[in-house]
């Protein structure tokens, strides 16, 4: 195991002192002179057309300076799988159709909001209705409505892997077990709302502020949509309150920020309301999921068949890639000899679905860890035992999926099931209580490159100076997840510097270097931070051939930089502070700075990832079988995430995923009447609060993952999969009730447990 | 969204509000903690054009307790105050009990028991135990003061037999008698801060063992918090027992008139006003049996 100086300590966050005291600038708190506030126009229907929009009168409202529907705009379509141009089916503003309630149809922006908000309602819009589906089933019915034209059977992606004879494994099969799962849509909820500030200069280019996990995507799309070139757009990504998947596209306001600021000439700010988020904004994908495994007696895995079917929603947004990753993570965990998969996107009259927190992986994780319960119980094995027996381990090769380097699962699984007592609680636990085990694994960044970028997937760039500070550039956007933070750890590590000699500047498409893919996928630490390491040994190269010219070093010396000194490994008096070092490297270049660029792109690492995280976790309930009510009264987790670079932001990683699955598992859902979202604010979407969190356990499994910089990998992401199937194994095991249709309500368990006792059935 | 235009007041005596609510008519509001018109002034739900708030007048604010006359709880006394009153503590337990299961330590510093009272939610918390404790309500107007009890006070969601023009200065409840209990018990989906889908009061006094006078005002599963006079009857006169739980339990939910609606449907409704009614009749012999 390697040593670290700053890596694995619990260095406070960079952003921490400014968030705390209320300084630090988010988008919709800056103000610029003449800056006029926009609002969007948005379709009360979910499937109709436009068959005509007068705006003269919204125009002419007093403070009104711009109105602009579709026709004002290139009408040129986007979407984030430039690989693929006919996956891009959105556009900026409605284009004869509006495909759900919520659908951007026109915009104004005014002096003020208030203003603003008052011309929507003077924009008259005629519509023509039009038959509209809200679930995947009627939608891929024969003569279902078509929701885009260039797709007849609203299925808008096909994704099918297979390896191994699948028939062949159910036929050895002791034990073969199909169920139907339906998982459903719930909100990011981050707690800043979208917002985005225009400015254009004399040159007609634009400079965007927004709040997005993505800057380098919101540039390049937002170049093709005006018909401009990339680089005369400027994207800049301040301070941002939480993305989890929902900020990665192009959107609807920074188009119209962008156009009405070069229309009027005069910067323009848009911020969605809360109501605006909840009623149209991206969820996670609800999926049907049908599975069947087979096991032979003994508990080994046989075969299994994945049949996906995604809620898509009206449009494509991220998910082509929440297709291929449900089936890709179908295929994870465990060893299945034999794999078919196949996933249908599906459209429907609703707010799309989009990437969020797992991308995939919860909903694909949540059949198979209920499955594994399920058959555990059949088999007569122990959950634990019958994943142990099963599970992947560092080498595994996955056809068409994955090629596993470091792998801690099987550590964690023993791990959590000491730590959380299970064997004992499984046999043991008082009437109403109960315990149960969900696992994880995720990737560690995407390689397969839908955007087609020409750039690396990540760079960065290193200045150093002779007063022995350093300063970072990256285009690396830190969402609330600490990724500043964690790469000057590793920049510090490398060069031997302390956080307080690092300058960083950070998420910003002119003056960081190109490019980063942005915030998702839990990609930012491996990617962004081998390229920190790639420029760091770039720069160690220029200067340690100084140090060891002033000390006429013999060429087998090593040296390496340390507490702030660059030295000869073996006698450390050979060296110099690193200042001086820099100052004697920057002479003997005759001046010219120290610099260095940077950069990672995987390759030859298949088409997934480059590395995976596992993880198990296991909950403790108690159900109150009068009132159906949950309550969770422990989790225990262990992982393994390669070294952990900070210890604290990993825990809060870990709380913030238990938060969200305690929400998933239990209490968040949209409330839909058809097309519509009807619990559009905080009282009625019931997001678990502080006073809800169970108290936690972590322990970090140590591994060393050799594609992560300094060891480490994906930490977070994944933790969004195994709460779900952990308390409803728990909620099962309590009072025998099996959740097949998250969420678990008091409803339904009630229900259950009345159905129970007229036949009789298992009493806990 | 658009807040209105508004005229805003803080005056410094009942009269003084008095006279800004009859100046400025029907458009006019007043205001203790805000928590309810701020908010659904903010969502376009309400557009007053004059507030005039409560704060400012010193005769409003306090909590008096004795023997003899009971409890007065003034209009912007806050809930948490009141919640952590020495007496009200003492005395008062599930009122206390209602109000620390509201919203969140924020709004409970700025909230009030008027507030709630008057702004006539069917789930309001602290309606069913104000109820089943004989609470009322001391009203005041240019014409006069009067007095009315809780029991006719609601009519609505919303809606309440104030008529404008009118100020809530206090609610007074009788102090508890001897032998009694009160029990207050509600459910929402989410345990931390959540609007009750359901809640019961239960107020009972014994004589030796069984029940001589019951009080049951359910919340949340009627246009009102309303009282189940049914299951009161069928209390009257039994002792505590497994069975008696049950059948008040039962009849409660009959006479209940739920809702299906975004938070709950209306079946689940009606068996939590049935588990609730249970365990808040228990609670309330308990209490009653240990004064
Ligand atoms: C996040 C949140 C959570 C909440 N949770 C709960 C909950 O769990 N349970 C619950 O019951 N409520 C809840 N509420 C609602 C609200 O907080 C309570 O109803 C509170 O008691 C209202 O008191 P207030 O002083 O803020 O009332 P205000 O908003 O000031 O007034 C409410 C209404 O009463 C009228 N009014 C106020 N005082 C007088 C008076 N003296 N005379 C005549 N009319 C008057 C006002 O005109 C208005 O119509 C919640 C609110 C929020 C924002």
């Amino acid at each position: 195991m390697k040593r670290f100086s700053i890596i694995g300590k619990d260095v406070p966050r960079t952003d921490a002192a400014t968030k705390a005291r209320g300084s630090a600038i988010y988008t919709d708190d800056m103000k610029l002179p003449g800056m006029l506030h926009g609002r969007l126009l948005r379709s009360p229907f979910a499937h109709a057309l436009i068959k005509h929009i007068d705006t003269s009168k919204a125009a002419s409202l007093p403070g009104v300076k711009c109105v602009i529907t579709a026709e004002d705009t290139p009408k040129i379509k986007y979407g984030n799988w430039r690989l693929f141009p006919e996956t891009q089916d959105e556009y900026a503003l409605a284009v004869e159709k509006v495909r759900f309630i919520g659908d951007e149809v026109a915009a104004v922006c005014a002096i003020d909001k208030d203003t603003a908000e008052e011309a929507l309602d003077l924009i008259e819009v005629e519509y023509e209705d039009l038959p509209a589906v809200f679930d995947v089933a009627s939608s891929m019915q024969p003569g279902a409505p078509v929701i885009h034209d260039y797709c007849p059977t609203n299925i808008s992606v096909n994704r099918k892997i297979k390896y191994g004879d699948v028939e062949k494994g159910f036929a050895d099969s002791d034990y073969v077990r199909e169920d139907v799962f339906t998982v459903h849509g719930v909100s990011h909820a981050y707690l800043e709302p979208c917002s985005a500030l225009a400015q254009v200069d004399l040159d007609g280019r634009i400079t965007l502020w927004t709040s997005t996990q993505v800057p380098y995507i919101v540039q390049c799309l937002l170049a093709s949509t005006l018909g401009m070139r990339e680089n005369d757009i400027r994207v800049i990504k301040p301070y941002v309150g939480g993305g989890f998947g929902g900020k990665m596209e192009l959107r609807a306001w920074e188009f119209c920020a962008a156009l009405m600021a070069k229309m009027t000439g005069r910067p323009v700010k848009f911020t969605l309301s809360r109501e605006e988020e909840f009623l149209a904004g991206r969820r996670r994908h609800p999926m049907t999921i049908h599975s069947k495994v087979g096991f032979r007696k003994d508990g080994t895995l046989t075969a299994k068949d994945l049949k996906i079917r995604l809620d898509g929603g009206a449009y494509n947004a991220m998910g082509p890639t929440a297709t291929f990753l449900c089936g890709n993570f179908g295929a994870m965990l465990y060893r299945y000899p034999n794999y078919r998969f196949h996933g249908e996107h599906v459209y429907t009259n609703k707010p799309p679905a989009s990437a969020m927190r797992g991308f995939g992986a919860p909903q694909s994780l949540y059949a198979t860890e209920i499955q594994m319960n399920i058959a555990a119980e059949a088999l007569g094995i122990d959950p634990v035992d019958l994943r142990i027996k099963n599970a992947q381990v560092s080498g595994d090769e996955i056809p068409d999926v994955a090629v596993i380097s470091s792998c801690g699962f099987v550590e964690s699984i023993k791990a959590v099931a000491e730590m959380s007592e299970w064997k004992e609680k499984r046999k043991n636990l008082k009437p109403g209580h109960g315990i149960g085990i969900g696992c994880y694994s995720f990737i560690s960044g995407g390689v397969f490159n839908w955007f087609n970028t020409q750039y690396p997937f990540s760079a960065a760039e290193v200045r150093v100076f002779s007063d022995g500070t350093a300063h970072l550039l990256s285009m690396a956007s830190d969402i609330g997840q600490g990724s500043d933070t964690v790469l000057k750890q590793i920049l510090a590590e490398e060069l031997g510097l302390r956080m307080e000699d690092i300058r960083i500047t950070v998420a910003d498409t002119s003056m960081t270097p190109q490019a980063d893919l942005g915030a998702w996928g839990s990609r930012v630490t491996l990617m962004a931070g081998n390229a920190v390491i790639d420029a760091a040994r770039k720069i160690k190269e220029q200067i340690f051939g100084s140090v060891s010219a002033r000390f006429n070093l013999n060429v087998i010396h090593e040296l390496e930089c340390k507490d702030g000194r660059v030295q000869s490994k073996v006698k450390s008096d050979y060296g110099l502070s690193f200042g001086e070092a820099v100052a004697m490297a920057q002479k003997a270049n005759r001046g010219e700075p120290i610099v260095a660029r940077g950069s990672y792109t995987p390759r030859d690492k298949g088409l997934v990832t480059p590395a995976f995280g596992f993880g198990a976790q296991v909950a403790e309930v108690e159900v109150d079988r009068e009132t159906g009510l949950v309550e969770v009264k422990h989790m225990w987790t262990a992982h393994d995430c390669g070294t952990v670079i900070n210890p604290r932001s990993v825990e809060g990683q870990l709380a913030g995923s238990i938060q969200m699955g305690l929400g998933y598992a239990l209490s968040e859902q949209f409330v839909m009447d058809g097309g519509k979202t009807l619990n559009t604010n905080f009282a009625d979407y019931k997001m678990p609060m502080a006073t809800d969190m169970p108290p936690s356990d972590v322990v970090h499994i140590d591994t060393y993952e050799p594609e992560g910089p300094m060891g480490a990998k994906e930490a977070g992401e994944g933790l969004a999969s195994p709460t779900a199937p952990a308390i409803s194994d728990a909620v099962y095991h309590a009072v025998g009730y099996r959740c097949m249709d998250l969420p678990i309500t008091p409803e339904k368990i009630l229900e259950d447990l009345e159905k129970m006792s007229e036949t009789g059935d298992k009493q806990a | 969204m658009r807040l209105p235009k508004f005229a805003y007041f803080a005056p410094r005596t009942v009269e003084e509000a008095l006279n800004l609510l009859a100046d400025h008519g029907e458009g006019a509001r007043v205001m203790a903690g805000g928590t309810d018109v701020m908010v659904k002034m903010i969502h376009g739900l309400l557009k007053p054009t004059a507030i005039i708030s409560l704060l400012e007048i010193e005769e409003l604010r306090g909590i008096h307790f004795d023997a003899k006359d009971g409890l007065t709880i003034g209009a912007t006394a806050p809930l948490a105050d009141t919640a952590s009153h020495p007496d009200i503590v003492k005395y008062y337990p599930a009122l206390v009990h209602a109000i620390r299961s509201m919203a969140n330590v924020e709004v409970r510093n700025m909230g009030t028991v008027a507030g709630n009272i008057c702004n006539a939610a069917p789930s309001a918390d602290t309606a069913p135990p104000l109820m089943v404790m004989n609470g009322e309500v001391n009203l005041a107007s240019l014409k006069g003061q009067r007095r009315l009890s809780l029991n006719e006070f609601f009519r609505g969601p919303g809606v309440t037999n104030m008529i404008h023009g009118e100020i809530l200065t206090s609610i007074h409840v009788p102090p508890p008698l001897p032998k009694s209990g009160v029990s207050y018990q509600r459910i929402s989906a989410r345990c931390g801060v959540d609007i009750a889908a359901v809640g019961v009061g239960v107020g009972i006094v014994l004589a030796g063992e069984a029940c001589k006078d019951a009080k049951i005002v359910l919340g949340a599963v009627a246009p009102v918090p309303m009282r189940a006079l049914e299951t009161e009857e069928l209390v009257q006169g039994r002792e505590r027992a497994q069975e008696l739980l049950g059948q008040a339990g039962d009849r409660a939910a009959q006479e209940a008139r739920p809702i299906s609606d975004m938070r709950a449907s209306a079946s689940w409704r009606r068996k939590m006003t049935a588990v609730l009614t249970r365990r808040a009749l228990d609670e309330a012999f308990e209490r009653a049996s240990r004064r």
